[in-house]
């Protein structure tokens, strides 16, 4: 191929720009806060120089919460391209399926019955369990080859049930807090998290990617057609238990401690399409680095933004979100009319 | 606020409603129609009521007195029949008076007041001068002001002993609930600190009577002491691990936190006098 080198090279420099990006985001997600802190010294607090509070506020309240947004914008971009690439779909996502919003109810069921502490291990086993429980449903109901149609409306049926049974658990709490505490809690945040919530999602996180990674190759197998794939050595049932697994563990750990952040997974490879192209597998990385790129920029956005209360990030994320969807829709309409036919 | 629980104790709170109405109509020659019978609908009024009325003159009180943790004393107010907080079970009742709050309910305390029932107000107590105005009210209005003022005394009595044990050293005191809550400067728990020679910090973030500080904002104000309603290790939701986040517990561990329960400090009520003693004792732990 001609365009092989350039495309390589735009790749390249695609991800070494988002990677600069991220860093300097996750500076301003460190410079931001309401204590005001000047650049140099939110640098010197973070490599130990600095007041007792300076320090405090830089390393304790601040780092956790632009690490929280680094990894869980990375892992909600990676879960959006790897269904995409599964599904050869652009419209899957996380969140579209109703992942997020089952993986909350399990969060939320060990908030409001009060068999957990927050900061324990249930909130994400839980998580994970209900996330996987939802994907698998989802894609169990709407078959292999699901059209657009199907899918929307199995997730749409499914977030719904998950967000019926989270009301109900959150009016059978004894907590008297639980209904103000859980419905925060669910429009997702970043604030006040500390390193412990870091320890709690990171593993969960981490285990995701690497499953979603290790399936790279299977992906673009499978972009030219299931037959194709399976006749390449792609064991396409074992691919879905794999990814419907590593969704569940990221998204699940995720949710565990901010609750829903919406519609990155979507946003973030559609972003990186026109700059990669539509190789799934080259997909990846780029949509992972765009999906932290994108939290970190809305949790910046939340402290910025001047308010009486604090915004959740996690409207912030779904007020950008949801138009694009629409525009996405808008854009299938084609392919959407032909599942009804 | 727990809908469940009083929804769940609705078919009791009936039944029970029933029960107490026709022990009424039986023994209702048995008191003297001197005493006014009173029916409470707010925790705060519960707490005033119980303290100074006959228990005969006591139809009910509301859900919230039985709540072990926010209540005065939840074995005492379960001796009380328990009202739904709702009009039905008032109406049924037939009270002569009923006290509530003069900020919650409002449709409940309309619909009483349109059938014709005496419904008295309190305001929430900003000041010790507040609460000894609402304790000779309800004296007043269940024809016991001796008791009134017998509590009166044992709040003067209290302060006195709070000045006394107060350090010389005028700390800035921070008090924090649950998601950073701030108590700020026009508030009961002002007066309350000020009865202990203490400053209440939170009206240096420019909060009049309440409102969120950040974690960060905390932490830079720099108080000496803060002042929580318990002790616990464990975070049922977040906005309890809001005050174990380890920024918090750095600068303030158990050893620079006063506790005082939120049952004593709810209400401005008799209970401060214990508030004020506990916050000497602890005053005595965290300042050595």
């Amino acid at each position: 191929m001609v365009s092989a080198a350039p495309a390589a090279r735009r790749r390249m420099i695609a991800t070494i720009a988002l990677v600069g990006l991220i860093t300097l985001l996750a500076l301003g997600s460190l410079g931001t806060g309401p204590v005001k802190l000047s650049p140099l010294t939110v640098l010197d607090a973070l490599f130990g120089g600095g007041s007792d509070v300076q320090q405090t506020i830089v390393r304790e309240i601040r780092l956790p919460r632009a690490v929280l947004a680094l990894a869980i914008g990375a892992i909600l971009g990676l879960s959006g391209a790897a269904l995409q690439g599964l599904l050869r779909n652009p419209l899957a996502s996380p969140s579209l399926f109703g992942a997020p919003q089952a993986a909350a109810f399990g969060a939320v069921l060990m908030i409001s019955l009060g068999w957990a502490d927050v900061r324990s291990w249930a909130l994400p086993v839980a998580g994970i369990t209900m996330a996987f429980l939802s994907v698998f449903v989802l894609l169990g109901i709407a078959g292999r080859n699901a059209s657009l149609l199907l899918l929307i409306l199995a997730g749409l049926a499914i977030s719904s049930l998950a967000g019926a049974a989270t009301a109900l658990v959150m009016n059978l709490s004894p907590n008297p807090f639980a209904a103000l505490e859980i419905a925060f809690w669910l429009l997702g945040s970043l604030e006040d998290r500390s390193f412990r919530h870091v320890t709690l999602a990171l593993p969960f996180i981490v285990a995701g990617a690497i499953i979603l990674m290790s399936q790279r190759s299977a992906f673009r197998a499978l972009s030219l057609g299931e037959e194709t794939a399976q006749s390449l050595g792609v064991n396409v049932s074992r691919l879905r238990l794999l990814v419907i697994l590593g969704v569940a563990l990221g998204v699940g750990g995720a949710v565990a401690v901010t609750g829903t952040i919406g519609f990155i997974g979507l946003v973030a490879p559609h972003l990186m399409r026109p700059i990669i192209g539509h190789d799934p597998a080259r997909l990846l990385i780029p949509s992972a680095l765009t999906g932290s790129a994108l939290l970190l920029t809305a949790d910046i956005a939340v402290r910025i933004i001047p308010s009486t209360t604090d915004i959740k990030v996690g409207v912030l994320t779904s007020i950008i979100g949801v138009p694009f969807f629409l525009y996405l829709i808008m854009r299938e309409r084609r392919a959407l009319g032909g599942g009804v036919a | 606020m727990p809908f469940s629980s009083a929804k769940r104790e609705g078919v009791r709170d009936v039944l029970m409603a029933a029960a107490l109405l026709g022990s009424i109509c039986a023994s209702a020659p048995a008191y003297s129609a001197e005493q006014p019978r009173i029916a409470s609908i707010n925790l705060c009024t519960d707490q005033l009521l119980a303290t100074l009325a006959d228990p005969e003159q006591i139809l009910g009180l509301s859900p919230y007195a039985r709540d072990p943790a926010r209540s005065w004393d939840a074995k005492k107010a379960a001796q009380f029949p328990h009202l739904s907080g709702e009009a039905e079970d008032v109406l049924v009742l037939k009270p002569d008076i009923v006290v509530a709050g003069r900020y919650t309910k409002r449709a409940t305390r309309e619909l009483l007041k349109d059938k014709g029932l005496r419904v008295v107000e309190f305001n929430p107590a900003r000041s010790f001068e507040d609460v000894k105005k609402q304790l000779r009210q309800m004296g007043a209005l269940v024809k016991h002001p001796d008791r009134a003022d017998a509590e009166i005394a044992k709040l003067d009595a209290a302060m006195a002993h709070a000045r006394e044990t107060a350090r010389r050293k005028p700390f800035r005191v921070l008090a924090v609930s649950r998601r950073g809550w701030v108590s700020g400067g026009d508030n009961l728990t002002t007066s309350l600190l000020s009865a202990a020679g203490l400053t209440n910090a939170g009206g240096e973030l420019g909060l009049k009577a309440g409102g969120y500080a950040s974690l960060e904002a905390i932490v830079s104000l720099k108080p000496d002491f803060l002042l929580v309603t318990d002790s616990n290790d464990y975070a049922e939701d977040e906005g309890r691990a809001f005050l174990l986040h380890p920024a918090l517990e750095k600068f303030y561990p158990a050893s620079k936190r006063i506790v005082i329960p939120e049952k004593l400090t709810v209400c401005g009520g008799p209970t401060l006098a214990q508030a004020l003693d506990r916050l000497a004792t602890e005053l005595q732990r965290v300042d050595h």
